[in-house]
C-alpha cells in the first residue's frame, strides 16, 4: 500500500492545484464580469440573431503544431540526460537521430509558412503550376516581395 | 540528486539490436523523413513526381532488406532480438514484403491521383510511408506493447490520408468516422493487452506462452476479458462484422488510392499481429477463443457478401468486399495451426495486390473530383476503354475467387486450412458466401461488358441495371463472355490502332496515368501469374510458419 502514497501524494497535489488556480483567479481577477450586453458586437443597433462567424489564423495551429513538436523532444531529451553517463554513445546517437527527425518536422512546418506572419495571401500554398522559372520570373519582375516568405524561409531569421 | 549517484553506479543493460530485423521498418521511417526534408528543401512545383519516386525506391528498398531477411531466416533459422520484443521468422519477412508491394503499388497510384485532384505534395507518400512501417512493426512485434505501438503509427497516419483531399467534405467527416472509432477501438486494445498481462504476467508473446503452458489458470475470468477485449479492438481494425460499421463510410468517403491502401496495410498489419498473439502465445487455450473467432467469421462472411448485394456505390460494394475478404482471412485463426496461419499469410498477400489494383481502376474511374463511383458510371467501359476493363474484371474475378488467379488459391487454402481441423460447416459457409460474392463481382463486370446504351438519360440504364439483379449467375455469365469476345475484337483494335473511336464514347473516356497503368498492369499480372504458376509463392507462404507453435 506504501508503493501507492506517491501515487495518492501526486492525485491530492493535482487536485489542489486546480482548485487553488480557480480560488486565486476568483478572489484576483478584475471584478468585470462580462454581460451579454458587453460581449455583444455592437453597443447599439440591431441585436444580432445569430452568431456571426469568427474568423481566426490557421497559422496559431501551426504555432501550437511546433510548440508540440519541442514539448515532445524535451519529453524525451530529458529522462535521456538523467542516464547520459550510462547510455554512453549508443544514447547519444539514438538522441541525434530523434532530434534530427523532430527537426525534420519542425522544417516542414517552417516551409509551409508556420513561422511567416503577416498578410495571408503571402501565405498561400504555390499552385502546382509554379516552377522555378516562373517564381524566378515573378522576382524580376518585382511582383514577389523580397524573402517571398513562402518556402524559403527556413532560418531562424524567420524564428526572430 | 542522492537517486542519480546511484543510478550511476549501477550498469544499465543495453539490449543487443539485431539491426537487420528491423532494417524495413527503418527504411520505411527513413524515406518518410527523406521525402519530407526533400520536399521541404525543395520548391513544391517538383514535389509529387519527386516524392513518388522516393517513396516508391523506399519500398523497392524495404523489399530487398526484407530478402536479405528471408535468406538469414532460411540459413540461420529464426530469432528474437531488442530485448525479446521483435522477432525475426518467416511471417514477419512475409508481412514486410506484403507491406512494401503495398507501398510500392499504393504510391504509383496516389502519383495520379495527387496531380489530378491538385493537391499534391509529399504528405501522402510521407504519411503512407509511415503508416507501411506501422503494420510492419506489427508483423515483427513480438511483445503486446510493441503490437500496440505499431497499430498507433498504422492507424494514426491512416486518420490523416484518410482526410487527405482537403477538397472533399466526405473526406473529412470518413476522417472523423474513422479517427473516433479507431481511437475507441485502440483504447479497448490498451484495455486487453493490460487485462492480458493482469492474468499472465508479461506482456512478452513467448513468456505469455509459457505461463499458460505451465500454469492452469482456473479462475481466468481476466484472461478471458483480455482476449474479448483483444479481439474486439483488432475486429475495429480489420472490419470484422460486429465491428464493421466505419468500414463501408471510410473507404467510400477516404481518397480511392488511399481506400486500396488502407484496406491492404491495415488489414495486413492488423492480421499479422492477430495470428501471432492468437495462435502462437494463446494456444494453449484456444478453446476459449476459437469459438468467438468462428461466430466472428461466420458473421463477417455472410453480412459482408449479403450487405454488398445491394450496393450501387462502387466503393462501398468494395468495402463490403473487404469485409467478406476478412472472414475469409479469420478462417485461417479458427483454423489455429501453422497450415491456416501460411494460408491466410497467402491470403493477405494476394488480396493487398488485388485490392490496390483494383482501388487504381476506381481511382481513374472516378475523374477529376473523385466522384464518379456510380455503377452506371462503368456502363460500357469494356467500349470505351477495353484495356481498363480487361483489367478490372480480371481482378474482381480474381476477388471473387476464378481458377487461374491468386485469389482462387487463397480461398482454396484457407477453406482448406478449415476443412483440416475439421470445421465442416463454417468451411461450407465460407463458400456459400464466396458464392453470393461472385454476383456482385460479375454484377459489375457485366455493367463494364453491357452496351453503352442511352448513357444520357439514366433511366433506361439504371433499369437494365436492376433487370440483371434479378437475372442470376448464368445469364451473367454468358452475357460477360459474349461481350469479352465482341470487345476483343472491334474496341480492342480501334485503341491498338488508334482509330478514332466515336465521340460520346470518346469524351467519355478516362485518362489513366501511366504510373497507374503500370501499377494496375502489375497487380494483374501477380494475380494471374502466381495463380498459373503457385509454386513460389504458396511455397514462400507455407515456410513462412511462426517462431512458436
Amino acid at each position: 500500500m506504501a508503493d501507492y502514497l506517491p501515487i495518492l501524494v501526486l492525485m491530492v497535489l493535482g487536485f489542489l492545484f486546480a482548485a487553488i488556480s480557480f480560488i486565486a483567479s476568483a478572489l484576483m481577477a478584475p471584478r468585470k464580469r462580462p454581460t451579454a450586453a458587453k460581449v455583444a458586437p455592437y453597443e447599439c443597433g440591431i441585436v444580432p440573431r445569430i452568431e456571426p462567424p469568427t474568423r481566426f489564423p490557421v497559422r496559431f495551429y501551426l504555432v501550437a503544431m511546433i510548440f508540440i513538436i519541442f514539448d515532445i523532444e524535451i519529453v524525451f531529451l530529458y529522462p535521456w540526460a538523467v542516464v547520459f553517463h550510462q547510455l554512453g554513445s549508443f544514447g547519444l546517437v539514438e538522441v541525434i537521430v530523434f532530434a534530427t527527425v523532430v527537426l525534420v518536422s519542425f522544417l516542414f512546418l517552417v516551409s509551409n509558412g508556420a513561422l511567416t506572419w503577416g498578410p495571408a495571401a503571402r501565405l498561400e500554398r504555390a499552385l502546382p503550376s509554379r516552377t522555378s522559372e516562373s517564381t524566378i520570373s515573378r522576382i524580376a519582375a518585382g511582383l514577389a516581395p523580397a524573402g517571398d516568405g513562402d518556402r524559403s524561409g527556413t532560418g531562424p531569421g524567420q524564428a526572430a | 540528486m542522492a537517486g542519480a549517484t546511484v543510478a550511476s553506479a549501477a550498469t544499465l543493460h543495453l539490449p543487443h539490436i539485431d539491426y537487420l530485423s528491423i532494417l524495413p521498418v527503418l527504411i520505411m521511417m527513413g524515406g518518410a523523413v527523406l521525402v519530407v526534408v526533400v520536399s521541404s528543401m525543395t520548391r513544391r512545383a517538383l514535389g509529387t513526381s519527386a516524392s513518388t519516386a522516393l517513396s516508391v525506391l523506399t519500398g523497392v528498398a524495404a523489399l530487398v532488406a526484407a530478402l536479405f531477411q528471408w535468406h538469414s531466416v532460411t540459413t540461420h533459422g529464426a530469432k528474437v532480438t531488442i530485448a525479446g520484443a521483435v522477432v525475426l521468422d518467416g511471417f514477419s519477412v512475409l508481412v514486410q514484403v506484403t507491406v512494401a508491394v503495398a507501398v510500392i503499388l499504393s504510391a504509383m497510384v496516389a502519383d495520379g491521383y495527387l496531380k489530378r485532384e491538385g493537391v499534391d505534395g509529399p504528405e501522402f507518400h510521407a504519411l503512407a510511408l509511415l503508416s507501411a512501417s506501422g503494420a510492419m512493426v506489427m508483423g515483427s512485434a513480438n511483445d503486446l506493447i510493441v503490437v500496440f505501438l505499431g497499430l498507433e503509427i498504422l492507424s494514426i497516419a491512416l486518420y490523416v490520408l484518410t482526410a487527405m483531399n482537403h477538397k472533399r467534405a466526405e473526406s473529412g467527416e470518413a476522417a472523423l468516422k474513422y479517427f473516433v472509432l479507431g481511437g475507441f477501438s485502440s483504447a479497448i486494445f490498451v484495455y486487453g493487452i493490460a487485462l492480458t498481462y493482469g492474468a499472465t504476467g508479461s506482456t512478452n508473446l513467448p513468456q505469455i506462452a509459457d505461463y499458460l503452458a505451465r500454469n492452469v489458470v482456473a479462475d481466468n475470468g481476466v484472461l478471458l476479458a483480455g482476449m474479448a477485449l483483444l479481439l474486439v479492438g483488432f475486429g475495429f481494425k480489420v472490419a470484422a462484422v460486429p465491428f464493421h460499421m466505419w468500414s463501408p463510410d471510410v473507404y467510400q468517403g477516404a481518397p480511392s488510392p488511399v481506400t486500396g491502401f488502407m484496406a491492404a496495410v491495415a488489414k495486413a498489419g492488423a492480421f499479422a499481429a492477430v495470428l501471432r498473439i492468437f495462435v502462437s502465445s494463446l494456444s494453449t487455450v484456444r478453446t476459449d477463443w476459437q469459438p468467438v473467432v468462428t461466430g466472428l467469421a461466420v458473421l463477417t462472411l455472410v453480412v459482408g457478401a449479403a450487405i454488398a448485394l445491394a450496393q450501387r456505390d462502387v466503393k462501398r460494394m468494395l468495402a463490403y468486399s473487404s469485409i467478406n475478404h476478412a472472414g475469409f482471412i479469420l478462417l485461417g485463426l479458427e483454423a489455429a495451426d501453422p497450415r491456416g496461419v501460411s494460408a491466410s499469410l497467402y491470403y493477405l498477400f494476394a488480396y493487398t495486390v488485388m485490392v490496390i489494383g483494383t482501388f487504381a481502376v476506381v481511382t481513374v474511374m472516378a475523374r477529376d473530383g473523385d466522384n464518379g463511383h456510380d455503377l452506371e458510371d462503368y456502363r460500357g467501359l469494356a467500349r470505351r476503354q477495353p484495356l481498363l476493363a480487361l483489367a478490372l474484371a480480371v481482378l474482381l474475378l480474381a476477388q471473387a475467387g476464378a481458377p487461374f488467379t491468386t485469389g482462387f488459391l487463397a480461398k482454396l487454402q484457407v477453406v482448406s486450412a478449415v476443412v483440416a481441423v475439421h470445421g465442416y460447416v463454417l468451411a461450407a459457409i465460407a463458400m456459400l458466401s464466396a458464392a453470393i460474392a461472385v454476383f456482385f463481382y460479375l454484377r459489375l463486370a457485366v455493367v463494364m461488358y453491357s452496351p453503352t446504351g442511352s448513357v444520357a438519360d439514366p433511366v433506361p440504364a439504371a433499369a437494365g441495371g436492376d433487370g440483371e439483379e434479378g437475372g442470376g449467375g448464368t445469364g451473367a455469365v454468358t452475357e460477360l463472355l459474349t461481350f469479352d469476345r465482341g470487345s476483343d475484337a472491334v474496341p480492342g483494335l480501334a485503341v491498338l490502332t488508334g482509330a478514332p473511336p466515336l465521340d460520346d464514347v470518346a469524351e467519355r473516356r478516362v485518362t489513366v496515368p501511366v504510373l497507374t497503368r503500370a501499377a494496375i498492369v502489375i497487380s494483374v499480372a501477380v494475380t494471374v501469374v502466381f495463380g498459373i504458376v503457385p509454386a513460389p509463392l504458396v511455397d514462400f507462404a507455407h515456410r513462412a510458419t511462426l517462431l512458436f507453435h
